[in-house]
């Protein structure tokens, strides 16, 4: 897995690169380190890029330290777009209110335009040891429950697999057992829900690594963040919005919607 | 042959709605006609003498027909023909959109009692009465401000106001003969229930929709923007004028009969706007600028409420919603006392 990791010398991307670098360790087979400093603060910038890239070294991993002048976001997006990373983790300073209406989420902008998957360092940063895996049951699911798989098995993190059932009944002919069932009923009785959990469970046995589901019933974005919290998982893996067409304008966007609200790291996988 | 059938098939929807807006009209003159007779059985046995009781009236009519056109449409004739005022009409309005929520929850009630024991089977109707309910609560001290001070005063629809004269003065050789013969509220009675047949002969002369071959047949699966909903909410039921039918519209989309509450919550907000455009063409065609102007407003308090919520404070709004929700079928003692809060409700609001 080849590895980008980002730093402009602040406090935020610190804690990114300090995540970026125990991930790469066990996950990463080669990494670049992008340096986009301002004048102030480009020795402690140096620095840490150094400090990182001998880090890794030491533990046998090809490094490259790349610098550019300009914006932080924009310069990790032509980097990106440039050479070719299975995983992009960034951190920094995020907006709020006013502000990230009027020039939009740093981090958002990337995970946007990135061609590669984007994790986004955010709260305290633990090591990764239990990653929860948001699984929709649309076509980005499998690739997001394989890259997750992937991520995990190097990092020894145990899997947590959540599907959120927000549905409601609108007729007397509803399924209505469906709607109350565990993730274990569900997969027994092979209900579409339960064919797709058990389905998403084999891909990670593929991978390496054993999971269990877990059901969840209420808002999606609510029920997500609530099981983060409550699990306390040290990472949130969700796919990337892809709907071309009119359906983007359609479908809300909710890998940006965890995104932009988790108080805890968040894997977007493309 | 084949053509032949077709033909008959695209004559018989419009030959429904035809009959089904001559019945209308029917039913409203003869409702406006019938009203006086209604004064002292509404001022002097149900108390039916200020706004607060005219809420709990038409919150009780419409639990008793089981839909909240019809009352409505009640609401403005007796507004017409001077029983009700300005405010108690609107308020009558209010409580007709409160209690037509029930018939969904009859639905779910009546699943349950047939062994189905879920409360699951509950919730749509639950979420219809909640988001009415939290709707009609902000729009009524607004609706009432606009009328209290005029600000929408003299509205009309001229040309629906021309060919209700012109229906009217054909209809007028039937009501008279019927107005002599019959009591007022024999004549008002009468007009309630051809008013709430004309609404099935429209509910059948709808065309047939089909969202699953378009952009939206996801919608069970897919969490949609609320605008989107609420925009198709407010489309559909303007096209059908009636809430259940257009939540029904969506019920195809879905094998399994249920949907999203991300995409039904701002749905149904959409719904509940358009779903007076019934009452505005029955207050049109009494041809009476008060009852036009009782209806639009309660159209723009609905549109404004539910257009700040979408814009400003949906996220905190929905989660609202999605809360009182889950507590109310949380336990049977929850959706006990929610039961009887709705129903406890109009009952003090006439005793006031």
């Amino acid at each position: 897995m080849k590895i980008l990791l980002c730093t402009d010398g602040s406090s935020y991307t610190a804690r990114a690169l300090d995540l970026g670098v125990r991930v790469a360790r066990k996950a990463a087979s080669a990494v670049d380190i992008l340096v986009v400093a301002k004048r102030d603060r480009e020795e402690k910038a140096r620095q840490m890029a150094e400090k990182a890239a001998a880090d890794l070294e030491t533990a046998g991993i090809p490094v490259a330290i790349h610098r550019r002048s300009g914006q932080m976001t924009e310069e990790v997006v032509l980097q990106a777009q440039a050479a070719s990373y299975d995983l992009v983790i960034i951190g920094g300073r995020e907006r709020r209110g006013v502000m990230r209406l009027l020039l939009g989420s740093p981090a958002l902008r990337v995970t946007e335009h990135v061609p590669a998957s984007v994790l986004v360092v955010k709260g305290q940063a633990r090591d990764l040891k239990q990653v929860l895996v948001c699984s929709s049951g649309g076509p980005t699911s499998e690739r997001t429950v394989r890259f997750a798989g992937r991520l995990a098995r190097a990092l020894g993190a145990s899997v947590i697999l959540l599907h959120v059932m927000s549905q409601l009944p609108l007729t007397k002919s509803a399924v209505l057992d469906d709607l109350e069932a565990s993730a274990e009923e569900l997969i027994r009785r092979g209900s579409p829900e339960g064919v797709h959990l058990g389905r998403m469970l084999d891909l990670l046995a593929t991978e390496g690594r054993t999971g269990h589901a877990v059901i969840r019933r209420g808002l999606v974005r609510d029920e997500i963040l609530a099981e983060s919290r409550e699990g306390q998982y040290d990472l949130i893996v969700i796919g990337a919005h892809i709907t071309p067409g009119l359906n983007a304008r359609l479908v809300e966007d909710l890998s940006a919607a965890i995104l932009l609200t988790a108080n805890r790291p968040v894997l977007v996988v493309r | 042959m084949r053509r032949r059938q077709g033909k008959r098939l695209n004559w018989r929807k419009p030959g429904l709605a035809l009959s089904g807006f001559l019945l209308f009209t029917l039913a409203l003159g003869l409702m406006k006609g019938g009203a006086g007779g209604l004064t002292p059985l509404l001022r002097n046995h149900l108390e039916v003498t200020n706004a607060a009781d005219s809420m709990g009236f038409g919150w009780l009519m419409a639990y008793l027909v089981l839909s909240g056109s019809p009352v409505a449409a009640a609401a403005v004739a007796l507004l017409s023909a001077s029983v009700l005022s300005y405010l108690q009409a609107f308020t009558m309005i209010a409580g007709s959109r409160l209690g037509a929520c029930l018939v969904v929850l009859l639905i779910g009630c009546i699943y349950i009692l047939r062994g189905h024991e879920h409360w699951t089977a509950l919730t749509a109707g639950i979420l219809s009465l909640l988001l009415t309910g939290s709707i009609q609560l902000a729009a009524l001290p607004m609706g009432l401000l606009i009328l209290g001070r005029g600000w929408l005063d003299g509205l009309s629809i001229p040309a629906l106001e021309g060919l209700a004269a012109g229906i009217n003065w054909g209809l007028e050789p039937l009501i008279g003969p019927l107005a002599a013969f019959l009591p007022g509220w024999a004549l008002f009675v009468a007009g309630v229930g051809l008013v709430t047949l004309s609404f099935r002969l429209f509910d059948r002369a709808l065309p047939q929709m089909r969202l699953e071959r378009t952009d939206l047949g996801q919608i069970p699966r897919l969490v949609y923007r609320p605008e989107v909903m609420f925009l198709m909410g407010l489309a559909i039921t303007l096209l059908t004028m009636s809430v259940s039918i257009s939540v029904g519209i969506l019920v195809p989309l879905s094998a399994r009969g249920y949907m999203r509450r991300e995409n039904i919550i701002p749905y149904i907000l959409g719904a509940n706007i358009s779903t007076l455009a019934d009452t505005l063409i029955a207050a049109a065609l009494l041809g009476d600028p008060r009852a036009v102007t009782v209806v639009v407003t309660h159209i723009v308090c609905a549109a404004i409420i539910s257009l700040l919520l979408i814009l400003l404070a949906y996220r905190p709004y929905e989660r609202a919603i999605s809360n009182a929700l889950a507590w109310i079928a949380r336990r049977r003692n929850n959706f006990a006392l929610f039961l009887g809060v709705i129903f406890v409700i109009p009952v003090v609001l006439i005793l006031l």
